[in-house]
């Protein structure tokens, strides 16, 4: 009994050996393809010993997926055959079902050669070439699949990439051009030169002229000479010759270097080619302009902007049996003032408030409907009708409720909307009697509520994108502003006739995006101090996804989009909170509120001209970082908005509920910072 | 004889059977491993899911792979495509994930393939033709996307694991697709065709074409049976469990049931056929040894969505949504003498489910 015993264990340790020293086997190994190659595999399994057993089925894929990536080997099942499409190192999956459906599996690598360099052209820019300049080399490379790949002057870091690849070589004909052994090329000497590339054996060219550096005097004038952090000083330069006469049209570069008042600090700041600075930290900055061999310097002086001011809490209202999503706070018929919060993933309910004393929020009604979530909650600016969002319906119909709001004490439901949204409604917006209310993530729809009863279909805006994505839409002087992930912010015609467009034909004519992709709210803000008309974007990241035993890290920051010129929106500066990413924001009167999530509400001066990092610039008066111990998580600040409203700074807390503050006109009383509120 | 009963009621105890299932709560973001023993559920662990902690991405699907290492969850939402996540059962982390399709439900894995089908359900968009995502659960590589029709739900492999079958709920189709080829083998209308009266004007006939356009069986879920070639399916619109000879693939039967039967299990014996009632918030159970005799069992709230059974075809296990801030439920119902024997509480809108493993203690 027991020899048998022992056999048998003996068998099945075999087997079990046996069944885990099988390997899959194929010419995939080490494959090398040329594009456009199609090519058959031969798979099997082999055991330790090298015994071959055939696959009955083998599956072949690229391990990129389904996507549009995933064609740079595309695989025909019917067939069994892949077929190489595009350069580089690419993972292939091959699953073999043996006998008895037993899966074996394994990635092999590819690799597709890349195609041979045809033609290697060098450019420059526009700019004529003077002694002592940098000279800004352009290479167009075309291949023999007629791809060109164009690397511009600043693109070092995608040059470095590919000529690592590759063979590189770049060589001046003459001593009249010195290049360095980063591939810096400067003019050195009056005279003709060519300058040489030879990329992968394939050999491009370009003469230059160095011209004489007619400058002999720069002078170097500025708009002013001391200023406050994050203010902007205007540079400009007049090259004279040595007749003295100006010249025109010549190429310079701006630079700087300085030296903190506080020796703790170094100074920090940022100068644009335009001549435009801005500096970060309060110091002595030393500016210059250099055209060719010829500089020209000037001194200037950053002092503290000096704009802190004392943010005190007034009064709470405290939600802590559930989170408190998005509010608003509006005045009633009566005259008086109130908002309305919503609540998230809990029981479908919406609270009201009476806030016309903000040191006395009341909650006087509530809304239950069927819903997990209240996302979003807006009123009509006539204080009348408030609409509520949907999300997690038993039906799964969601939409938005209609509720008549002209006596907040009494809050009646006068209809629910449910068609083309029973996706869920995340965010919605009213503006002139119409309801913008997102579908499903993807797209707004328009809605008529001025028979609140009778609500009704007119329009629709989408982006028509595959995958399209979106999170947030804001309206103003008939412009809506769709907040589309990395599809960015679209401006949108719905009213305003720049384009034509209308709530029943609404027209994109404006668009920006960004490359975190995580484009969450817009706001547009033309700033009362320079008139300029800005988009101001809002990430939300949440970069570590859900921490199920803590606090949620956030990060993201606002972007501030220069839209003066519509078809040429640039991104010229940020507000980024170190550690805290944003939620939403409020813009009034050049001061932003901003929640930013964990770091509560920050109150940012952002007159003047913007550029460059603002939190750096020392721009923030105050802030709010509301928490409780009876919070619905104890002590956890987690702002989701704020709205300036009659002076009064009002918040959503995600634990916490609403709150009201007060922007003191004076500095703060030191002892009282970074203290939490005790509800 | 006092000695023996204390002894048997202690070995009864010691080699109690337990019973482990997850369930998705969709409203919470949250998944909730059960253990169902000596008659008691309780919820063990309440795992957090999803990715963004300040949107609900609902959980829809979930299945646990055939050597029980690993489970796997469909997110509904995304930006704006939803997700297929793998855990690992030792621990419930999280190890893997990919990108999807529009609002990914229901899934399994085939013990053949060891590939992963998934409906795109893409309950909330266009009437259009939507997909069934296959994906290679080693790698987390959706590996094709396979067209069906508008809004695929109810994915379940056949025994042998060689064919996918799930159900189109707005073109009322059953879909077969070949688990090894990738591609559709075979479809079927479940439409209960009406006979054309040739004699009626061709604007009647027109009107009735338009109308048998818009299904009002709306099928939600497919099983095919254990060890016969038949598969069932649950007629959501139409109030019925269909019945579908896979062979001469053609109806061959259609039950009546209660209001809204939405997913359909059969025991893993072959002698059981439960169904969800989400229109009434019970459970009915057909017994397919006994000429599809049925008892309805009134679940513990209302709209009961998801079905699992043990292993050794003793239990049920259902989950229930609830409505707004209710909790979500799982109900266990024994198999041995159809009654409800314990619940739980879980996360809002208890949806998907799955059987773990059966443990001695």
């Amino acid at each position: 009994m027991k020899k048998i015993f022992f056999t048998s264990l003996l068998i099945c340790f075999i087997i079990k050996l046996n069944a885990q020293d099988k390997a899959i086997v194929s010419d995939l190994d080490g494959l090398t393809l040329n594009i456009g190659d199609t090519y058959i595999p031969s798979t099997y399994v082999s055991d330790a010993n090298g015994v071959k057993s055939d696959c009955q089925n083998i599956i072949y894929y690229n391990k990129k997926g389904v996507f549009s990536s995933a064609n740079s080997i595309s695989v025909d099942s019917q067939n069994g055959t892949i077929k190489a499409n595009e350069p580089g190192n690419h993972e292939v999956v091959a699953i073999c079902i043996g006998d008895g459906g037993k899966r074996h599996s394994k990635t092999f690598e590819v690799f597709v050669n890349y195609p041979k360099i045809k033609k290697v052209e060098l450019k420059l820019d526009n700019n004529l070439v003077y002694e002592g300049n940098y000279i800004p080399l352009i290479y167009e490379i075309t291949d023999e699949l007629d791809v060109k790949r164009v690397i511009d002057y600043w693109s070092t870091d995608i040059a470095s990439k590919y000529f690592s690849n590759i063979s590189f070589s770049l060589k001046a004909q003459n001593d009249k051009i010195n290049i360095d052994k980063s591939n810096n090329i400067l003019a050195v000497r009056v005279g003709v030169s060519t300058i040489e590339a030879n990329i992968d054996g394939v050999t491009g060219s370009i003469d230059v002229k160095i011209l004489k550096n007619p400058t002999s005097k720069i002078e170097l004038v500025s708009n002013n000479d001391n200023v406050k952090t994050g203010d902007v000083i205007q540079f400009n330069t007049i090259a004279y010759d040595k007749k003295g006469k100006i010249l025109n049209d010549l190429p310079v570069n701006f630079s700087f270097t300085g030296k903190s008042f506080d020796k703790s600090n170094t100074a920090s700041g940022l100068i644009l080619q335009d001549g435009r600075f801005v500096g970060d930290v309060a110091g002595k900055y030393i500016i210059s302009a250099r055209i060719g061999n010829i500089t020209s310097s000037k001194v200037v002086n950053i002092f503290e902007r000096d704009v802190k001011r004392e943010v005190k809490t007034i009064g709470t209202g405290l939600v802590n049996d559930k989170h408190t999503s998005d509010f608003w706070v509006f005045e009633g018929v009566d005259g008086n003032d109130y908002a309305v919060t919503g609540t998230w993933g809990a029981d479908g309910t919406s609270y009201f408030w009476d806030v016309t004393s903000p040191s006395n929020i009341k909650k006087i009604d509530s809304v239950q409907v069927d819903a997990r979530t209240v996302n979003d909650v807006k009123v009509s600016a006539d204080g009348k009708i408030c609409i509520i969002s949907r999300e997690g319906a038993s039906n799964r119909k969601n939409g938005i409720i209609i509720i008549d709001v002209s006596n907040p004490y009494d809050v009646k439901i006068i209809s629910e909307y449910t068609k083309n949204l029973t996706g869920g409604v995340h965010n919605v917006f009213i503006y002139e009697d119409h309801v913008y209310a997102l579908s499903n993530g993807q797209k707004y729809y328009i809605i008529n509520i001025e028979d609140p009863k009778n609500p009704y279909e007119v329009g629709m805006f989408e982006i028509g994108k595959e995958g399209q994505s979106i999170h947030d839409v804001w309206i103003e002087d008939g412009i809506a502003y769709s907040s589309n992930w990395r599809d960015g912010v679209y401006l949108v015609d719905i009213g305003n006739g720049i384009v034509g467009g209308s709530t029943s034909k609404p027209i994109a004519f404006g668009n920006y995006t960004y490359d975190s992709g995580a484009n969450h709210a817009a706001f547009p803000f033309k700033s009362k101090s320079t008139g300029k008309f800005y988009t101001v974007l809002g990430d939300e990241i949440f970069p570590n996804g859900v921490n199920p035993n803590g606090l949620n890290e956030t990060a993201g920051f606002l972007h501030f989009v220069d839209f003066s010129d519509l078809n040429n929106p640039k991104e010229v500066a940020r507000y980024e909170l170190p550690g805290h990413g944003s939620h939403n924001y409020w813009i009034e009167d050049d001061i932003l509120y901003v929640a930013m999530y964990s770091g509560g509400v920050r109150v940012v001066d952002i007159s003047g001209d913007l550029l460059g990092d603002l939190y750096k610039q020392g721009r923030e008066i105050g802030y709010i970082l509301p928490s409780s111990p009876k919070g619905y998580i104890a002590n956890a600040t987690m702002v989701w908005g704020a709205q300036l409203y009659k002076g009064h700074v009002f918040y959503s807390d995600f634990n916490t509920g609403i709150g009201a503050a007060k922007v003191a006109k004076v500095k703060p009383d030191n002892s009282k910072t970074n203290q939490h509120l005790v509800d | 004889m006092r000695l023996f009963i204390l002894v048997f009621f202690f070995f009864g105890y010691i080699h109690a059977q337990s019973y482990f299932v997850y369930v998705a709560a969709e409203s919470d973001d949250t998944v909730s491993l059960i253990r169902f023993a000596n008659n008691k559920a309780e919820e063990i662990e309440r795992i957090d899911v999803g990715l963004l902690p300040t949107e609900i991405e609902g959980p829809h699907g979930i299945t646990v792979d055939p050597n029980g290492k690993y489970w796997y969850l469909s997110l509904a939402h995304g930006n704006p495509y939803g997700k297929l996540i793998k855990y690992s059962t030792e621990n419930n982390e999280l190890i893997n994930q990919t990108d999807l399709g529009l609002f990914p439900a229901s899934m399994q894995i085939s013990t053949v393939t060891g590939l992963l089908y998934c409906v795109n359900f893409n309950l909330h968009g266009e009437m259009k033709p939507s997909s069934v995502s296959v994906v290679d659960p080693e790698t987390m590589t959706e590996i094709k996307r396979i067209k069906t029709g508008t809004m695929p739900h109810g994915s379940r492999l056949s025994s042998d694991g060689l064919k996918q079958y799930s159900v189109t709920m707005m073109s009322s189709e059953l879909y077969e697709i070949d688990a090894i080829g990738l591609k559709v083998s075979r479809k079927l209308s479940l439409d209960n065709k009406m006979k054309m009266d040739m004699n009626k004007s061709m604007d009647k006939k027109m009107k009735m074409m338009k109308e048998m356009s818009h299904s009002k069986v709306k099928p939600t879920w497919v099983i095919p049976h254990p060890s016969k070639n038949i598969a069932y399916i649950a007629g959501n619109g139409s109030n019925e469990i269909i019945e579908v000879d896979l062979i001469n693939w053609k109806i061959s039967n259609r039950i009546s049931t209660g209001k809204g039967p939405y997913n359909v299990e059969i025991s893993p014996d072959g002698k059981f056929l439960i169904a969800t009632l989400k229109g009434e918030g019970s459970t009915a159970i057909f017994d397919l040894e006994n000429n599809l005799k049925s008892k309805t069992i009134k679940n513990s709230t209302s709209v009961s969505h998801g079905i699992a059974i043990s292993s050794d075809s003793k239990y049920a296990f259902i989950s229930v949504e609830g409505i707004g801030g209710e909790a979500g439920v799982v109900d266990i119902i024994s198999l041995k003498n159809l009654k409800k024997v314990s619940s739980v509480n879980i996360g809002k809108q208890a949806g998907g489910i799955a059987f773990w493993r059966m443990e001695k203690k």
